[in-house]
């Protein structure tokens, strides 16, 4: 199968939750990114033949959100949009499904990449408030007004929060921090070595703070210049970060909001097409997608997907230059490490693999730069094409871990 | 000739608007006599029950007289054509059926006087439906029933206000002030109309509570109070206008149409109303009078260097008429500021109900801001909005010549440096053209096309229909230091600081500025300006014409005290919340004691009657007309005198 030529990437910076963000949507997010992939580049929008976004909370006031992306960014009415979703590894599915239609013969060249506005993600209605509420919508007089607002109940404005919601993997009932617990128990992943993984996501972030700017593309809200990722801190030591409690399992538990992934807002633009599509537009493609695979596993053990869509790939990541592990929790990376270590340990028969400690995310990963879950996958990309340049390295193994028991690996190279 | 065309479909007939040889329906004497006679042919037929009232024309209903003829009837032909409209637009309001005007497209003046003598009125939704009685803007009054029925049809304290504006609506805005009865989408419009044959003749509309004697003098006076604040005695159309109205509301009335032709007919004959007359017409020339015989090109894409006020304000604009902008500045914090005030343009054009919210968010879409160098070859204009330092521009129109296609107009907006200095920066120095914007763009409806030596035809003939494209007026003018406009207003401003030095009150020499009916006066207009920017521009101008542009002392000495004029609150005045005083470290810089003559205002005008003649004589601009209407519409000189120019032949020296 023909490689997919990763021409160009941009994202926006990723800030926290609640912050910089805070009122733009989804729909703003992706459009930042992708008019600033087309205003760098230069290139002609109608050149595009479909524009493929990754997005989790899709949001309800703006449906087909991939759609709503390209007609803002100014990409023609004709071009067709899709939104894709395989949750954390939404932003990777909007990549393989663009090498999908290019190998199915129906384009050569796609805008793609993943938007997420965490910060929107609504509270919802306990359902029984539903009816009541339409009720009320049809009363025609005071009376039948009165009589509907009379019906309700405290309980029908208690909220579920739509971000608790998505977190949950509702097969197993699981939200996705006690599928770390698990693992930290049964891989014996000490607080401390899980601490100690996240004060260095942010000191490998910090050192790389130059380096991220050629990720980023500045958002430039009005009277407020948004340029950096606002997530890494200087004072997540591993003395700092001892003192904050459990939140999942608050009594014995080992994962804390420090040693996770942050909740962030962001977007990744990505342009990527056939080698033909590159040469006609004269820009040196960053690099290419040469193999990828999805693997299912255990949805209470979610964090090992990585394990397993690496063994389906067939290839070992000792042959490649740089590693790209979603930073899910700090004791799902470390999980992982170890089963790649002792495959036997998730019943398969790889032969064992040590991944050298500065190979993977030498610039941080989503516990210092945070999880916009729908754009991660391809940030993780994005980064790592940025990295082969910078280190003169070959090959790069971009992989990540997705809610309901699934894993994504994706192989890049340098030209 | 044959304008109008009648048919009588079964039950009902219709009158179709078609003026022969014109895009325009416009009534004149022939048009009247047609349409009195279609009507007495209608009067033979009593078995209809109704009318429908409809034009052919693909975006004009009926665009009101024919303004040509109004201006040069006089006397007993002005009489008659006042005459003739009021008695037909009676005759069809006295048709014994349902009459209903099916309005699309512009509907204004005499035309909605028309659809005012109709039962009903239903309006298409499309953009270029447009309705009013702009008649006062043009120092006349709607005088074929127009100021008596208005206030009838939707009561005097709703009338006045339209009336007295004189401004032109949208069919939303129509229907929801009671202009129309419906608004439909147009496909639908005729089928619309034909339901409201069901209703009968309109009753009529009461409203006793403010259509009587006692309440209409009442409304009056308070009208006749805020009119005088705002034009300062100097409009004898709107005054008139609102006498008329205020007694023509209640009575018969034939007393209504009485008052109304006898205003006009005084109107007719005022200085004030010939020169509002004649911008008028130059307006409509400009819009369209090709300056340059060549084919302008499309312009779609644009980018604008620097986010500064100007550029900020060009971005909004330019969003605004759906161009793509890339604005560029050097850093981040530039942009975000000038991104902060176009979303506040947008914010206020929403509030206004200019855009609708999900319009002004695509508005917004459509500027890029940059930090970043990024390729420019999709664009095919740049606006370049950069800082007033020739070297600086040269650097930009270095890297923009590099950055662009070789047929990209290369446009800058300085107010005052030479533009054939950056020819030498750029290949093709054909597609070098400045557009000189005013401030707040928005707001102002004049730029100056600058040619320099230069500048092909092709670049000429673009600009300036890109100009016009964008709902702005372009003057071409030469390439010569301050252009046209800030070079007549600055021996103004000088004159007027000189006052000031020598002893002048403030407020007088404002006052009389105001008086003469300028929108603002001289040394508050220096303070909006900004006093670093003035001195600025001054500079350019006296290095050459240093006889007459020569900076006052008192200037520079105001600026290097820290008074900027209105942005640093301290100018010529101080200016505190919303109270305006003298400032009294200005007037401490005075160096005399003699007070601002009698003549002030004849004074003033006369600086930039003399600095228009040298500009004519000059050749930086092509016509004295072109004179006029830049100052009226660059700087809102008293458009009753119809500018520099002509002041100049009403008032010789």
């Amino acid at each position: 199968m023909p490689d997919l030529h990763i021409i160009a990437g941009i994202r926006t910076p990723f800030i926290r939750m609640g912050t910089d963000f805070d009122a733009l949507g989804a729909d703003d997010l992706g459009r930042h990114a992708c008019t600033a992939l087309l205003l760098r580049t230069g290139i002609d929008p109608a050149l595009i033949d479909e524009v493929i976004i990754g997005c989790v909370a899709q949001p309800a006031d703006a449906a087909n959100v991939a759609r709503v992306i390209a007609l803002r960014s100014g990409i023609p009415a004709h071009v067709p949009a899709v939104t894709v979703h395989r949750n954390c590894a939404s932003g990777m599915e909007a990549i393989t499904t663009a090498h999908q239609r290019m190998t199915a013969g129906q384009g050569e060249l796609f805008l793609v990449g993943g938007a997420e506005s965490m910060s929107s993600i609504p509270l919802h209605y306990p359902h029984a408030a539903n009816a009541k509420f339409s009720t009320l919508a049809r009363a025609k007089d005071i009376g039948q007004k009165i009589t509907a607002v009379a019906d309700f109940r405290p309980a029908n404005f208690k909220p579920r929060v739509g971000l608790t919601l998505g977190l949950t993997d509702p097969y197993s009932g699981l939200i996705m921090g006690d599928t770390a617990e698990i693992l930290a128990r049964e891989f014996r992943i000490t607080r401390e070595q899980q601490d100690a993984f996240a004060a260095n996501s942010h000191l490998k972030a910090i050192a790389a703070a130059d380096r991220l700017l050629e990720e980023i593309a500045a958002v430039d809200l009005p009277g407020n210049p948004v340029t950096t990722d606002n997530g890494i801190r200087t004072d997540s030591t591993p003395g700092k970060l001892a003192k904050l409690r459990p939140i999942f399992d608050r009594q014995t538990g080992t994962v804390t909001a420090g040693n996770s992934s942050q909740i962030t807002d962001g977007a990744v633009a990505l342009l990527v097409g056939s080698e033909k599509a590159a040469a006609r537009l004269g820009i040196e493609p960053l690099g290419r997608l040469t193999h990828y695979a999805y693997a299912g596993c255990d949805p209470k053990r979610m964090g090992l997907g990585p394990v397993h869509a690496i063994a389906r790939c067939g290839r070992s990541p000792d042959e490649a230059d740089l590693v790209e592990i979603n930073e899910a929790f700090a004791a799902q990376v470390l999980a992982v490490l170890a089963a790649l270590r002792d495959p036997g340990k998730c019943s398969l028969e790889t032969p064992p693999v040590e991944i050298q400690e500065d190979k993977l995310n030498r610039r941080g990963g989503a516990i210092a730069l945070g999880h916009p879950v729908g754009a991660t996958g391809a940030r993780l990309v994005l980064t790592a094409l940025h990295q082969l340049r910078e280190t003169g390295g070959k090959t790069a193994l971009a992989t990540l871990c997705v809610g309901g028991g699934q894993g994504a690996a994706l192989w890049l190279e340098r030209s | 000739m044959n304008h109008l065309h009648l048919q009588i479909n079964g039950n009902h007939a219709v009158l179709t608007f078609d003026r022969e040889g014109s895009s325009a329906n416009l009534f004149d004497r022939p048009a009247l006599v047609e349409l009195s006679e279609k009507l007495d042919a209608l009067f033979a037929h009593p078995e209809l029950t109704g009318l429908i009232l409809r034009s052919a024309k693909p975006s004009i209903f009926i665009a009101g007289a024919d303004l040509k003829i109004l201006s040069s009837a006089q006397g007993d032909d002005l009489r008659d054509l006042i005459e003739l409209g009021q008695a037909t637009f009676q005759k069809l309001a006295e048709l014994p059926y349902v009459t209903v005007a099916a309005i699309h497209g512009a509907c204004v003046g005499g035309g909605y006087e028309l659809a005012l003598a109709c039962d009903w009125r239903v309006a298409s939704d499309a953009p270029a439906t447009k309705i009013g009685l702009p008649e006062t803007q043009l120092g006349i009054l709607p005088a074929w029933g127009g100021t008596t029925r208005l206030p009838r049809l939707i009561g005097l304290p709703k009338a006045l206000p339209l009336i007295l504006g004189g401004k032109i609506l949208s069919a939303g805005a129509a229907k929801a002030k009671g202009l129309v009865d419906a608004v439909v989408p147009r496909e639908n419009l005729e089928a619309h109309a034909l339901t409201y044959l069901d209703r009968g003749k309109r009753p009529a509309p009461n409203h006793l509570l403010s259509n009587n004697a006692l309440s209409a003098g009442i409304i009056a006076a308070k009208a006749r109070k805020s009119l005088l604040e705002k034009t300062r005695g100097l409009y004898p159309g709107p005054a008139a206008a609102l006498e008329v109205a205020a007694h023509a509301c209640h009575g018969p009335l034939a007393d209504g149409f009485q008052r109304e032709k006898e205003a006009i007919l005084r109107l007719a004959d005022l200085p004030q109303t010939h020169q509002l007359l004649r911008l008028f017409f130059l307006q409509e020339r400009a819009k369209k009078h090709p300056l340059v015989d060549a084919e302008p090109r499309g312009i779609g894409a644009c980018a604008v260097i620097g986010a500064g006020v100007m550029g900020a304000g060009i971005a909004y604009w330019l969003s605004t008429r759906g161009h793509d902008v890339i604005l560029r500045d050097l850093d981040d914090d530039a942009l975000a500021r000038g991104m902060e005030s176009i979303a506040k343009n947008y914010d206020e054009a929403r509030k206004r109900r200019v855009f609708t919210p999900t319009e002004a968010a695509r508005g917004i879409d459509r500027i890029h801001p940059s930090a970043t160098p990024v390729p420019l070859d999709r664009c095919d204009l740049v606006i370049e909005a950069a800082v007033e330092r020739l070297d600086i521009k040269q650097k930009v129109f270095a890297d923009l010549s590099a950055r662009t296609r070789p047929d990209t107009i290369l446009a800058t907006n300085t107010s005052a440096l030479p533009i054939h200095e950056l020819a030498g920066s750029i290949t093709h120095p054909e597609r070098l053209v400045g557009l000189h914007f005013f401030n707040p763009v928005h707001r102002m409806p004049l730029v100056e096309v600058v040619r320099a030596a230069a500048t092909s035809d092709e670049t000429l003939a673009t600009a300036i229909a890109f100009v016009r494209q964008l709902g702005k007026m372009p003057v071409v003018v030469r390439d010569s230091p301050g252009f046209l406009v800030n070079r007549i207003l600055m021996p103004y401003l000088i004159e007027a600081a000189k006052l000031f030095e020598h002893g002048g009150d403030p407020k007088t020499i404002d006052d009389a500025m105001l008086d003469f009916g300028m929108p603002m006066g001289p040394l508050r207009l220096l303070d909006e300006v900004g006093l670093d920017v003035a001195a600025h521009v001054a500079r350019t101008l006296a290095g050459a014409f240093p006889d007459r542009m020569a900076v006052p002392d008192l200037l520079l000495k105001l600026v290097a005290g820290g008074h900027t004029g209105r942005k640093g609150k301290s100018g010529f005045y101080t200016y505190d919340g919303s109270s305006t005083e003298p400032n009294p470290a200005a007037l401490a810089l005075r160096t005399g004691s003699q007070p601002a003559p009698e003549n002030t205002a004849a004074h003033l005008a006369q600086a930039m009657s003399q600095e228009a003649r040298l500009c004519l004589d000059e050749g930086v601009a092509g016509t004295a007309d072109d004179i006029d209407l830049a100052m009226v519409l660059g700087t809102g000189y008293a458009p009753f005198r119809g500018g520099p120019m002509q002041y100049e032949l009403t008032h010789p020296t």
